[in-house]
């Protein structure tokens, strides 16, 4: 296999990209100047080679445990459960949460062999053992089905560990129109209604 | 149930240019492409390239069925919160003969069953069941599979919690008998010969009881004793209601054999992930 067949190949394996944009992705690599080239394999290895979970909350990043665990301005009395670490970069994008994550490494789906013991769900247990700092849990999974069937499984666990366990709201999207909502948005929102402040 | 369904074939046709020379007619392509509509459940669904998502449907018309949802993962996408695990509904798909891919053109639901996951026990025994129809359910139209698993999932959703362990394995026998592989009870699997009452000897590989002749030469039987084999007999009727309560040890063989049962009958390659689970669940509760 040629040098570039191999690039091709490799780059195909990323999601979104098929062999027509690995190739053009390839040619695209061969015209820039050599040092371009070298500094992004030396930053995917870099990558690969200095990003870690953090053994605290599994958020990934270059430190154990992260900057966010070793944050002393963080409010170590909320904790926020999420599915993926993606997902604590779009909360933190928001500016508006300051507590700590946890990361459970996907979602409850038995179609796909994934159940409880395949979750960092003994480590949350752990975190919230009575006794701990933490005064409320946040359950931030995805609003799927998978997602509110994990959520479900996180509040029995945590039933028992004296903490206050809250669901992140579901409904429409700020800035959408109530016309173009599908129905089961709508019945969402509308069941997850709360008093407006005066 | 679901509403009436039905197929509606639209004849598409797509002009293709094979670069004729000046003056020779283009070649016209023609091809069929049918738009179906019909009642069906999301018993699968997950992402597919950047932005869409592959859903396995079990529908009312056409079967056991794979098509792709375009963009559903799109924060504007029509499909929106649509496409979720057991919600029932009318898809509109684009189906082409011979492609085991369709394209999903629209999904309304009409029941989303959002309940199941408010309990975990309830949404692993749905998933194991549709888990049953997802691998062994046919292409070809089968209504009356699609109208078992509707009428599981929705009696699914309102069942007491005491009972939900008697209904999950009669609903999963009955999966298994509306699929084609029903033990046999009243008379012997191998011969036929009717079976006395009282105990008797079940064989997961010769597919039901034995008599005593069949019994001796077979290895893998095992002894049911009268109560076992008739708990048995009523939940592959789906006769719950006459049910004493299961104690803990009998219902997990009860457990352990459906699942070898399904896993012998009607998949040998592939691990039924959800029914495993679903049998491991019960074990820890």
């Amino acid at each position: 296999m040629s040098a570039i067949d191999e690039l091709c190949s490799e780059l195909a394996k990323l999601p979104g990209i098929g062999r027509k944009t690995a190739t053009r992705l390839t040619y695209f690599l061969l015209k820039q100047p050599p040092d371009e080239v070298v500094r992004l394999a030396a930053a995917i290895r870099s990558v690969s080679e200095r990003i870690r979970p953090c053994s605290v909350c599994g958020n990934l990043g270059e430190t154990d445990p992260c900057l966010i665990c070793e944050d002393p301005r963080r409010d170590k009395e909320l904790l926020c459960v999420v599915e993926e670490a993606s997902d604590i970069g779009a909360i933190e994008r928001t500016g508006e949460y300051r507590g700590l994550y946890h990361v459970l490494g996907g979602h409850l789906s038995p179609l796909d062999g994934i159940g409880p013991e395949d979750l960092r769900i003994e480590g949350l247990r752990a975190r919230v053992a009575n006794g701990c700092e933490v005064r409320e849990v946040i359950l931030a999974t995805n609003p799927s089905m998978e997602g509110e069937v994990t959520a479900t499984y996180v509040r029995g666990v945590l039933e028992n560990a004296g903490v206050q366990v809250t669901r992140i709201a579901l409904g429409l999207p700020v800035g959408g129109d109530l016309e173009y909502a599908d129905g089961v948005t709508i019945a969402q929102a509308l069941a997850a209604r709360r008093e407006m402040p005066r | 149930m679901a509403g009436p369904s039905s197929l509606r074939g639209r004849q598409s046709f797509a002009r293709v240019d094979f670069g004729q020379r000046p003056g020779e007619v283009p070649a016209r392509v023609c091809f069929h492409m049918a738009l179906v509509t019909t009642a069906a459940v999301v018993l699968h669904a997950f992402k597919y390239s950047e932005s869409s998502k592959i859903v396995r449907l079990a529908t009312e018309d056409v079967g056991v069925q794979s098509a792709v949802a375009k963009g559903a993962m799109r924060p504007k996408s029509k499909f929106g919160a649509r496409l979720q695990v057991l919600s029932g509904g009318v898809a509109e798909m684009y189906m082409k003969p011979n492609r085991d891919l369709h394209t999903l053109a629209a999904f309304d639901v009409t029941r989303q069953r959002s309940e199941l996951a408010g309990d975990v026990e309830r949404y692993v025994t749905a998933t194991a069941l549709a888990e049953l129809i997802l691998r062994l359910a046919p292409a070809e139209p089968n209504p009356t599979v699609y109208h078992y698993l509707v009428a599981m999932l929705d009696d699914l959703v309102a069942v007491d919690r005491v009972n939900l362990e008697p209904f999950g394995l009669a609903a999963l026998w009955g999966a298994v008998g509306i699929l084609g592989f029903a033990p046999a009870l009243d008379g012997c699997a191998c011969d036929g010969r009717r079976l006395p009452d009282g105990a008797a000897k079940f064989s997961i590989a010769d597919g039901g009881f034995l008599c005593q002749t069949c019994a001796a030469t077979s290895t893998s039987a095992t002894t049911l004793q009268k109560q076992d084999r008739q708990t048995l007999e009523k939940l592959v009727s789906g006769n719950i209601d006459d049910i004493a309560p299961i104690p803990p040890r009998h219902a997990a063989a009860h457990r352990r054999l459906i699942v070898r049962f399904a896993e012998c009958h009607m998949n040998e390659d592939l691990e039924l992930k959800a029914l495993s689970m679903w049998e491991r669940m019960w074990s820890d509760t």
